[in-house]
Order: C-alpha cells, then sequence, then structure tokens
C-alpha cells in the first residue's frame, strides 16, 4: 500500500519540475495550436510546418522589433477536451498570441480560455457563424463564415441553372452549418429551386454505394456536398462507377489535391467547389515565396488552404506587434480591429472588422478539368 | 425493385469485407477468449503494405497485374501474419493465466501503438492506391451495377472463406484449434501443443485481416491511419451477430451486418444508419443471446 | 464485536493532493480536475465492471445523458446548474433501468457488444439533434458556471476543490457500498453467477441495480463536466470516452477504489507529460499501457481480499 503512496508522490514532484519553464527575456511567444494527432493531424501538421517557415524567416530577418519569435506549438488532437487542456498549457507558458485551431467545436472550446487570458486567438480553420457572434476582443479568424460561404454557393447553383437540390453533408459542425444556411438560402430562393434530399452520411467510411443508390432514386439536377474531401473523393469515385453523371458541387472542405488522387482525374472532371483563392492564383509575390520555399523545404507544396490561413494569421499578428512596438493585448486587438487595413495576405488583402471577422470577398469557385487541376472560375 | 436489388448488392460486397475482417476476431476470440482490438489494426497495417508494395517498390512495372496481385497477397498476408505472431507473445501470452479483461487492454493499448505507428512511418496524409491496376470496367445486368473490382473482391472473399472454413473442419490442426476453443486443459491432455495453436490462429486470423486491408486499398483506393478503429468496430459487431467464436457464424454476420446498413441508408435514414444497425443487433440478441449461429453456452451445474 | 480500523493511506493522499493547487498553474491545476473527473467516472463504472464483472463499453451513453439534461435544463429553463445534479443523476439512471432492463440476460462478450451497441445509439441520437434539444454536432453551449452561496466557480483552481470533493463523497459512498450487503451480492455474481443463484441471490436484479447505481453517478459527473466546459458536443461521448473509462478501471485495478484513482492519473495525465514528444505521444501511450498490464495483470492495485475474522464470528453471542 505504502508503495503507491510514492508513488503518486512521484508523479506530483514531476507536475513541480514541469513548471520550470525556460523564460528568455527577449523574445515573442505565439502560440500555434493544432491537431498534430488524430483524424485532423495532416491540417495540423502542416499548419506546423508553414507557421516553422515563416518563423525562421522572421528570424532570419532580426525578427520582430529585436526580439526572436519563439513558436510554442500544443498538440488540441482535433478534440475539443484536449484543445481546453492545449489552450490552458499555451496560457501558462505566456504566449501573446495563438494561431490556430481547426475546427470550430474545437475552437469554441478554446476560446473562452484566451479571451479570460487576454490572449489574442486567430483561428484559420473556424468557419461556424457563432464563433464570432460573441464578439470577444481577442478573437479574430482568417477563413472566412459559412453564411458568406453558403450565400456564395447559391448564387453559383443560380448561376449554372440547377432547379431540384440535394443536399449531402456530414454531420460535423462545419458540414452542417453550411447545409443548413445553404438549405435555408435555396427555400427562399424564386423561380422554383426545390430541395429533394437532404441527409447526412458517416465520415471516415468507404463504402458509399447506398447512399449515392439513394440520392440517384431522388433523381436530382445537382449534388451539394459540404463536407469534407476524402469523403467527396469517394463519392465521386463510387459516382463514376454507377456511371451516374450528376454535377457535385463541393464546400470549401474538398479543396486538397488529395481529392483528385483519391476519386480519380476521371471521375473528378467536372467538379466545383468554392473556396478562398488557392496560393498559386494569386497574383500576389508573398503567396510565390511562400510556395517556392514551401516546395524546397519540405519537398511539395501545401496541400491544405488553412495551413496557409494559419500563416496569414502568423504574419498578421506579426505585422500587428511591429506597428504598435507592442505586446501588449489590448493595443494589439485594437490595432487588428480599427487600423489593420489592406494587409497583403497570402489568400488576399486582410482586413477585420469589429466582431473579429474577415472583411470583403473571399470565396471563388472552382472546378476540376481533365488533367486533375483546380480552374478558378470566372 | 430496382433500387432493392441494387441496395442488396451493395450490400453483399460491404458485408464481404466485413465478413473477412470478422474472420479474424472470430478465430482468436474462438481460442483465446479475448476480443483481440488489435485486430482493425493489423487490417490498417496490412492496406499500408499493399501500398507500399505498390508505390514505393513498384511492384506492377516488373511484372504483369495478376502475378503482382498475387505477390502482394502473399507479402501482406506474410508480413501481417509475422506482426499477428509477435503481437501474441508480447502482448497476450503474458496475460494468458490474467484476468481476462486485463487482455483486453493490452490489446487497446497494442491498437492505439499500431495506428499511431503507421502514422509516425507514412504520416497523417490520406495515401491513394494507384488507379487503374484493374480494368475500370463496370457490371451492369438489368439496370444493376457491380464494378469489376468489386466482383474481384467478393471472389477471392468467398474463395479464402471457403478454404478456412475446410482448414477447420477437415483437417487434423483445424482439428486442434477447435479442440483448444472447448478446453485448453483438455486438449493439452490429448497431447495438443496449446502454444502452437495459438501461434497458427495468431497467424491466420491476422494474414487474414491484412489481406482484407489490401482488399479495401484496391476496392476503394483512399487509405488513413485511423480506418481499422471504425471496420475494426464493424467487424466485431458482425462476429457477435453470427455467434462469436463461430467461423461460419463470422461470415453470415458480416454479410448480413452489410445488408442491414444499406437497407437502412436506404429506406430509413443515412444520418440514423448507424443507430439502426445497433438496434437490430440488440434486438436479435434479445432473442437469441448467442448470436444467429451461435450454440448456446452450456451451464455449469 | 470490535473490528480493527485500519488506517487507509488514500485519506493522506487527499490531504496532499488538496494542498497542491495553489503551488500549480491552472494548467496543471486543470490537467488534475480532468484526473478527478474521470476517476469519479471510473469508480462508478468500477462498481458495474469491477465489483459486478459485467462488461461495460458504454459508460459514455450514461455520461451524456446527465451532462444533456444539465445542459438543456439550465440553457432553455434556465435552472441553476447544481440544482440540476440529481436530476441528471436521477435521469441517466432512470435510463440506464429502461435500456438495460431487456438486456440485462446477456452474458460477457455480447453484453459488451450491446454496450457499445447503447453508447453508439445515444452519440448519434445527439447528433442527430433528436427531439430538436440537443443542437446536433454543435452541442449545447452557454451553459452556466455553478454557483455555491453567491460564489461562482470559474477559475480551474475553484473548479478543484468543486471536483475533488465531489470525488471525495463518492469514494465515501462507494467505499460505504462495498462493504454492505448489496456490495457483497455484487461480488458474489463476478466470482460465480451460478453458485449467487444459488444463494438466493436474485441475479438479474442485481446486476440490473449496479448498472443504474452506476449510470446514475457517471450522470451527475456529466451535470460537472458540463459546467465546467460550458460547452458540449456529443463527440465528447463517443466509444473512445467509454474505452477510457474501461481502461482507467482495469490499469488501476478492477474492484479497487484506489486502484482506480491511480488508473485515472496515469491515463489521463501521461499524455500530458508525454505532450514534449509532440506526435510520438500516442505511441508511447499505448506501449506504455501494454507494458503496465503485463507488469501488472490484475492491475496497478488490485482489490483486497475480503478477510473475515472467523475467531470472533465464532465466539458471537448468538442468545437472543
Amino acid at each position: 500500500m505504502k508503495r503507491w503512496i510514492v508513488g503518486v508522490l512521484a508523479f506530483c514532484s514531476g507536475l513541480f519540475f514541469s513548471l520550470v519553464v525556460a523564460n528568455g527575456a527577449n523574445e515573442v511567444k505565439i502560440g500555434l495550436m493544432g491537431p498534430m494527432t488524430g483524424k485532423w493531424a495532416s491540417e495540423g501538421q502542416e499548419m506546423k510546418q508553414v507557421l516553422d517557415l515563416l518563423v525562421e524567416d522572421v528570424n532570419a530577418k532580426g525578427g520582430v522589433n529585436g526580439m526572436k519569435v519563439n513558436l510554442v506549438v500544443e498538440d488540441d488532437g482535433g478534440d475539443p477536451r484536449t484543445a481546453a487542456l492545449a489552450a490552458q498549457k499555451l496560457v501558462t507558458q505566456k504566449v501573446i498570441a495563438v494561431i490556430g485551431t481547426y475546427g470550430s467545436a474545437v475552437t469554441e472550446a478554446s476560446q473562452g480560455i484566451f479571451n479570460e487570458a487576454k490572449v489574442i486567438q486567430i483561428a484559420n480553420g473556424s468557419t461556424a457563424i457563432r464563433l464570432t457572434e460573441k464578439k470577444l476582443p481577442y478573437f479574430f479568424r482568417t477563413c472566412p463564415r459559412d453564411d458568406e460561404q453558403a450565400k456564395v454557393a447559391v448564387q453559383t447553383i443560380r448561376k449554372l441553372g440547377f432547379k431540384n437540390i440535394a443536399i449531402l453533408h456530414d454531420n460535423t459542425t462545419y458540414a452542417k452549418g453550411l447545409a443548413e444556411e445553404a438549405k435555408g438560402l435555396l427555400e427562399k430562393e424564386a423561380g422554383g429551386v426545390k430541395i429533394v434530399f437532404f441527409d447526412a452520411l458517416t465520415p471516415g467510411e468507404q463504402d458509399y454505394t447506398a447512399i449515392l443508390t439513394k440520392l440517384k432514386s431522388a433523381s436530382p439536377d445537382m449534388v451539394f456536398f459540404t463536407g469534407y474531401y476524402p469523403e467527396a473523393g469517394l463519392l465521386l469515385k463510387q459516382k463514376k462507377e454507377m456511371k451516374w453523371d450528376v454535377p457535385f458541387i463541393g464546400g470549401d472542405a474538398t479543396n486538397n489535391p488529395d481529392l483528385v488522387k483519391i476519386a480519380g482525374k476521371e471521375a473528378a472532371v467536372g467538379f466545383y467547389f468554392l473556396s478562398a483563392p488557392l496560393p498559386k492564383d494569386l497574383p500576389s509575390g508573398e503567396a510565390k515565396t511562400l510556395l517556392e520555399a514551401f516546395s524546397k523545404k519540405y519537398g511539395n507544396p501545401p496541400n491544405s488552404i488553412y495551413a496557409v490561413l494559419a500563416g496569414d494569421g502568423f504574419r498578421v499578428i506579426i505585422k500587428a506587434i511591429e506597428t504598435t512596438k507592442s505586446t501588449d493585448p489590448d493595443k494589439l486587438a485594437d490595432y487588428l480591429h480599427k487600423e489593420l487595413k489592406d494587409f497583403p495576405g497570402f489568400t488576399g488583402s486582410i482586413a477585420f472588422d469589429e466582431k473579429g471577422d474577415r472583411v470583403g470577398e473571399v470565396y471563388r469557385v472552382y472546378k476540376v478539368d481533365e488533367k486533375g487541376q483546380f480552374i478558378l472560375q470566372p | 425493385m430496382e433500387n432493392f436489388l441494387q441496395q442488396l448488392l451493395n450490400g453483399l460486397s460491404l458485408g464481404g469485407i466485413y465478413a473477412l475482417i470478422a474472420l479474424g476476431y472470430t478465430m482468436v476470440y474462438g481460442v483465446l477468449k479475448l476480443i483481440n482490438f488489435a485486430h482493425g489494426d493489423l487490417f490498417t497495417i496490412g492496406a499500408y503494405v499493399g501500398f507500399t508494395l505498390l508505390v514505393s517498390v513498384g511492384i506492377t512495372d516488373s511484372v504483369d497485374p495478376m502475378a503482382a496481385l498475387i505477390i502482394m497477397g502473399a507479402t501482406v498476408m506474410l508480413f501481417v501474419a509475422t506482426l499477428g505472431v509477435g503481437l501474441e507473445r508480447a502482448a497476450y501470452r503474458p496475460l494468458r493465466h490474467s484476468p481476462r479483461l486485463s487482455a483486453v487492454v493490452s490489446a487497446l493499448g497494442a491498437s492505439i501503438f499500431f495506428q499511431n505507428a503507421v502514422m509516425l512511418i507514412y504520416g497523417a496524409r490520406f495515401h491513394v492506391y494507384p488507379q487503374g491496376l484493374f480494368t475500370k470496367s463496370t457490371l451492369s445486368l438489368f439496370g444493376l451495377y457491380l464494378p469489376l473490382v468489386k466482383v474481384f473482391v467478393l471472389m477471392v472473399s468467398l474463395v479464402v472463406m471457403t478454404l478456412l472454413y475446410f482448414f477447420i473442419q477437415k483437417t487434423l490442426t483445424g482439428a486442434a484449434i477447435r479442440a483448444v476453443a472447448i478446453d485448453h486443459n483438455a486438449a493439452r491432455l490429448v497431447g495438443i501443443n496449446v502454444d502452437k495453436v495459438v501461434t497458427i490462429v495468431f497467424v491466420v486470423g491476422p494474414a487474414l485481416g491484412g489481406l482484407a486491408g489490401l482488399m479495401v486499398g484496391l476496392l476503394y483506393g483512399q487509405i488513413t491511419f485511423t480506418m481499422g478503429w471504425l471496420y475494426g468496430l464493424k467487424a466485431f459487431t458482425a462476429a457477435i451477430l453470427g455467434g462469436i467464436g463461430n467461423i461460419p457464424g463470422a461470415m453470415l454476420g458480416g454479410i448480413i451486418l452489410g445488408i442491414i446498413e444499406s437497407m437502412a441508408s436506404a429506406y430509413l435514414s443515412i444520418a440514423w444508419k448507424d443507430a439502426v444497425t445497433f438496434v437490430v443487433l440488440i434486438l436479435i440478441l434479445t432473442i437469441r443471446p448467442t448470436g444467429i449461429l451461435g450454440e448456446r453456452i452450456a451451464e455449469k451445474v | 464485536m470490535k473490528r480493527p480500523v485500519s488506517f487507509n493511506p488514500l485519506w493522506v493522499f487527499f490531504i496532499v493532493i488538496f494542498a497542491l493547487p495553489p503551488l500549480l498553474d491552472p494548467y496543471w491545476v486543470d490537467v488534475l480536475n480532468n484526473v478527478g473527473l474521470y476517476a469519479i467516472l471510473g469508480i462508478s463504472l468500477n462498481l458495474i465492471v469491477g465489483h459486478t464483472g459485467l462488461f461495460n463499453l458504454g459508460h459514455a451513453a450514461f455520461y451524456a445523458i446527465g451532462a444533456y439534461t444539465s445542459a438543456i435544463l439550465n440553457t432553455k429553463y434556465h435552472m441553476p446548474i447544481l440544482s440540476i445534479l440529481p436530476l441528471s443523476g436521477f435521469t441517466a439512471g432512470l435510463f440506464a433501468f429502461m435500456v438495460m432492463r431487456p438486456i440485462i440476460h446477456l452474458r460477457g462478450d455480447y453484453l459488451c457488444i450491446v454496450t457499445i451497441g447503447v453508447g453508439e445509439i445515444v452519440r448519434i441520437a445527439l447528433v442527430n439533434n433528436i427531439f430538436g434539444i440537443t443542437g446536433g454536432s454543435n452541442g449545447i453551449f452557454g451553459i452556466a458556471r455553478p454557483e455555491l452561496f453567491g460564489y461562482v466557480i470559474r477559475s480551474p483552481h475553484q473548479f478543484f476543490y468543486l471536483i475533488w470533493i465531489f470525488l471525495i463523497i463518492t469514494v465515501v459512498v462507494f467505499k460505504r457500498l462495498e462493504h454492505s450487503r448489496v456490495g457483497r451480492a455484487f461480488n458474489c455474481i463476478r466470482d460465480d453467477e451460478i453458485a449467487a443463484q444459488g444463494c438466493g441471490i436474485n441475479v438479474a436484479s442485481y446486476k440490473l441495480t449496479a448498472f443504474v447505481i452506476g449510470a446514475t453517478w457517471a450522470g451527475m459527473t456529466g451535470n460537472i463536466f458540463a459546467t465546467k466546459m460550458t460547452i458540449i458536443s456529443p463527440e465528447s461521448f463517443s466509444f473512445w470516452e467509454s474505452v477510457i473509462m474501461f481502461t482507467i478501471v482495469i490499469l488501476g485495478g478492477a474492484g479497487s477504489i484506489e486502484g482506480t484513482i491511480i488508473g485515472a492519473f496515469l491515463i489521463i495525465g501521461l499524455p500530458e507529460i508525454f505532450r514534449d514528444l509532440s506526435s510520438a505521444r500516442m505511441l508511447v501511450f499505448g506501449l506504455a499501457m501494454v507494458i503496465m498490464m503485463i507488469l501488472r495483470p490484475r492491475g496497478l492495485i488490485p482489490p483486497k481480499l475480503r478477510s473475515y475474522n472467523v475467531r470472533s464470528i465464532l465466539e458471537r453471542d448468538y442468545s437472543v
């Protein structure tokens, strides 16, 4: 019995020792919270790669206001509770700002903690509407909101002239939000637009033939899938195998080159999706430099637009520290809300409104061509 | 009607995969009374080994597709079987005489270990099998569609299951496995080397799981390190549904599970599909407490 | 009859733990909070798995029912969150009773898959926004902080005392239960169901009792979880969650409350300590699980066998 008391005491003293955190005086600590493990690990790891690159770059140029940038990475595992712990951990390490994370529910679990601790948070992949409706003073995001995306989706559907619409989501916070938002808008649409199908698939499965057969019997002119790219790729592939050629439109979570790899070029051709502009379609020099540097360091260009959006978040906060010559959260937040205008980000010009949402039209429509390339639609 | 038949076909081909994975669960359970939660991850490893052979080794460049498939199947089965035997030695054998649930936790630990090992070796990104290994043609009969790959996969599953059935029922080794499944000590008394039988089971079960992984890779093209968890859970359900420890039961359970799933998506709700599956499972178990083909456990007197 | 009161090191442990928070930063206190929550869940599951020998891999369902009951009553009807505590327990217990009643006769692994099934059905129902009250995959947000005597509990340090006091209450209650007639009946069922039946124990009804008590307690823990997170979503109640609770019980030592607490420390604490290993941390964690099981197959602190002082029983005065 006594042995385990010793065990617990050893554990507790372990806690004490891990408290001794090196405290460099001349550095700025920026946190990155992202899914380094778990189902979205590929997104998180790429976010880290982009930020590592940018931090190296800033430090090579002498840092920000003469201070080196120190990136503190915490894993949220794509899980709200782990995120709450990761957020606590970042706060205790006295970071000034945090970039991340991916997934709206995960972000939501961390928002309150950062806000109470007055840490600026710039989310990169959290598009749920309500995150900014709380009007938290230190919360920003570089990705757009679902309602904007739904608007663009409905415009596209109108432009392409589809009448019988099927909407398929995957029951995740993001995909369901987008699906419901689009459904609401479409129901208000004049001109006999009908929603003939509305249901959710289970993400992570691989056989969607049962769902496709059911979809087909509802005979839609077009299917709007609001989920993520792995499922979208499989749906396209299996749809092709069924010899059913109905057009598919995807939300911005389908924007990933792996989609074409999963579906195969023949099956992916003609697939439309909505997304923030891809780095390759940005005329800005920043994006080109990033792509080149990234490919040079890691062997391939970044796959995920969210990793690039994390990079935007990082550059915005560095810009704010540089301009205000301060690391005071109130000053930084004030600057980001009011003064930052037309910042040349990788994904276009960046400014924030009073809620912390990114201002401006971000979404574009893309179509997959025969070579499997993503082509920007006019 | 056409819809119904198409859904039946969809369910059948999905059920074939479930059945193949369920066999591994049921065999291990039969002899050790252990739910091998790492089985799903051995399945994942099978899919990744196949991927390595296709992409990094480029096996299809040197030999023709049919031979390549056989070589791949054999390599994957051999590799995963080796891992399976190693797993049993390292994580299960020391716990054979411990409370049963301790081995279950060890299995869960091994599952986490394998899953993360795959992630660290291959990265967290999705991997995709090269396309066009098979002809992409689709059989269409009376308006029903069935891609040839699926026909092929279904046939392989059927052949493997039949072979396994005869192996268990008609050979001496099979008889030894059945004896150990009934009673370790009695089997030992009649001169059966129990350790050897367990090793054989851990060769056959994981090999079938690895083969199923390869099939899924060929069939759906996309693989990821977390895929084993969901398939594992489904296959475990299938094994229980048919009566765990019972080989024809695992096959039947897999097929029935696949059909329930596709019918639930077709006529009820896609989003509620898995819930419907479990409701049906619970109903079946309330009527037949040991699964469809499960034998009634003899009660101690 | 005098029973020697044995000194239990558990209380020393609690005193040490209660002295810790002022010395720790909020992050580590929050880790301790999670450890505390899982210890309570573990103890409630221990009654089912460890004491009664029922293979339950769906405990998260009861936890979820408690959490959602609290969240809905608090956000829709603005009832103070702690006042819903008994009600959340009651709902979870009632749910356990209704669901488990028809299937309680299933044996071993068949019961296991059914509990997994119940857990999954509950999670899918929550995701699909059943009755329009669970908020679907978004879950429910804006759950109030608890208020005790006009004092709002907000920071991890304040939550620490709420959770750990609840843990102490849990330990006391379950210790008493363990040594009661009911507790002995549970153990009897675990060790030999047929013998138990022979002794006149109503096996089905005792098994059901174990489930209902365990579920009630998990439901109450759900209440505290909801108010601590202020947002709950179905993801927090997945199959994986049940697996974690199960692992805590078995790793710590099935049937032992001390063991369950240590199990919670290891399963919740270790991944946090391994944080520096970054993406390899879960690999090490999985390996650690296997090794710990091999080194201590009966769990870290297996329960002590019940011992009786035969002499004192023999010498007892039976005259009326």
